[in-house]
């Protein structure tokens, strides 16, 4: 790894070493223990991964690893991928207290330590998709994936990301208050953490150099009943009614 | 749901060639390179079409006056323009007089082609079928008319143009959303007499491989340093332009 790589991870475990105290610690086990399948902020359900029982998956960037206890509970064999040792603290909580057993790997999505052509399926919810480099993280999500393997990421819509204010924990609102037409990596006051944020344009470029094909790319609306969520509260219920607050892509690896 | 669009449109681009396009064939017939849009971004920074089109069987869908297709009539590439406007054909007939520049128009609107199966190896739309048709008809159509391995290539307005342009269509877009993105598809502007088409990426992807394409890119251009603002075609800035998309152009392999 390069070293601007190494002091991104450290910055982005530092940043979710604080999340799982302040958040996710204690919002795991409600998680854990629900075995519907949901999507981003809003509890999209999903209606699109299909019959998992069976498949190897790897989830990268996986922090407490709910959804990989999800799709464990649906009969999958995943692998969960995080670089936050905290977390994975959590998760194994999480595993002795739900007898939910599967592996925990502490590296980041830029470097797994897993063998090539390994799975079926690669996740990302909210995890590698937004804080980890992509044109490094596709590549390790196609090498470990098996020919014909599917990959399915959730990260922040690029429209929302361009509605994001430079004030730390402000809302996002109905103007285009960042350019299109920037670099990627995103660094914000007051929040440890680098994120990166990609036009659509960009991952479809990114997606086919590294072998995938575009099967969809899902435009999550929040549900009529879903509330603004009370932790990352930054993309409002009815904002995200409006305009898809998250994008989630759904690919296949072809090559 | 689009026999309205097709007799709105043609009675906007019989005013249009009138007022512009008629008097501007002659220069834009005459341009030695291949550009995009209204910021004319020479083809060879995009790279959307294919390195070479000799020997093609082309279709453009709602080819106006035909400038684009005779560009590629041109290299060397056998092309059949489509358009439902009289009046724009009549001028492409004009500037095939003059040029000595011959391929087949065919009046027709691009939701219903009257040219066989399997007879083209690119459709493209360079702000025509693309804006102005119907996308649920006319994708199916230009599936229809390309081999297996064709190609299909269009420009239109980006998402971001759509959300942000005020209703009356003299104006200019602004960096306020002013409208939902949920729902997109069907917008007559005020005071303007044709009927446009606007769809999400997400709603392209999903039209595209529910009619056998694979999607292969999505172009968001940036116009080059010292492009000047449209004169005709108004809607957006070069300062605009240059921090967010204005145009698309998607590129889509019939497999």
């Amino acid at each position: 790894m390069s070293s601007a790589e190494d002091d991104r991870v450290a910055a982005n475990v530092a940043q979710w070493t604080k999340t799982n105290r302040e958040f996710t610690d204690a919002d795991a086990e409600r998680q854990w223990r629900d075995p519907k399948i949901y999507w981003g902020e809003f509890d999209v359900r999903d209606e699109w991964l299909g019959d998992v029982a069976g498949l190897d998956v790897v989830e990268l960037g996986a922090g407490t690893a709910y959804f990989s206890a999800k799709l464990a509970r649906a009969g999958a064999r995943p692998v969960a991928v995080d670089p936050t040792a905290a977390q994975l603290a959590t998760a194994r909580r999480l595993q002795q207290e739900t007898d939910l057993e599967f592996q925990l790997v502490e590296a980041p999505a830029e470097r797994v330590p897993l063998p090539d052509a390994s799975f079926d399926l690669a996740v990302s919810e909210y995890g590698a998709s937004l804080w980890a480099d992509p044109e490094r993280w596709l590549a390790e999500a196609a090498r470990v994936l098996r020919p014909g393997g599917r990959l399915f990421f959730l990260t922040m819509s690029t429209l929302a990301h361009l509605c994001t204010p430079d004030e730390d924990q402000q809302p996002i609102g109905n103007n285009l208050v960042r350019p299109q037409f920037a670099a990627w990596e995103t660094r914000w006051d007051g929040y440890l953490g680098a994120e990166f944020h990609l036009s659509h344009g960009d991952w479809i470029r990114l997606l086919r150099a590294n072998g995938f094909r575009i099967d969809a790319l899902h435009e999550l609306q929040a549900p009529p009943e879903a509330k603004t969520h009370e932790y990352y509260f930054l993309i409002s219920a009815d904002w995200a009614r409006r305009w898809p607050g998250e994008d989630l892509w759904e690919c296949t690896k072809t090559r | 749901m689009h026999e309205d669009s097709i007799t709105a449109n043609v009675a906007e681009w019989t005013e249009a060639n009138a007022e512009h396009t008629d008097q501007s064939a002659e220069r834009a017939w005459a341009h030695p390179g291949i550009l995009w849009g209204v910021f004319a971004i020479p083809e060879e920074q995009i790279g959307a079409l294919p390195d070479s089109v000799d020997g093609l069987d082309v279709v453009e869908l709602g080819c106006g006056t035909a400038y684009f297709g005779a560009w590629l009539a041109k290299r060397g590439a056998r092309v059949t323009g489509v358009d439902p406007t009289p009046a724009q054909l009549e001028t492409a007939r004009r500037m095939m007089a003059a040029t000595g520049l011959e391929f087949p128009l065919v009046e027709a609107p691009a939701e219903q082609v009257p040219l066989p199966d399997a007879s083209f190896d690119l459709a493209v739309s360079e702000y025509g079928a693309s804006l102005w048709a119907d996308p649920y008809t006319w994708v199916r159509e230009a599936a229809r008319l390309l081999r297996p391995g064709g190609r299909l290539v269009f420009l239109t307005n980006s998402t971001l143009v759509y959300l942000t342009a005020p209703e009356d269509e003299n104006e200019q877009v602004g960096t306020e959303l002013l409208r939902d993105m949920f729902g997109m598809y069907r917008i007559r502007w005020e005071g303007a007499v044709g009927i446009e088409y606007h769809l999400s990426h997400g709603d392209w992807i999903a039209l595209l491989r529910e009619n056998g394409f694979e999607v292969e890119a999505l172009h968001e251009p940036r116009p080059q340093p010292g492009a000047v603002d449209p004169s005709y075609y108004d809607f957006v800035t070069v300062e605009w332009a240059g921090k967010w998309p204005a145009e698309e152009i998607w590129v889509a392999r019939k497999t």
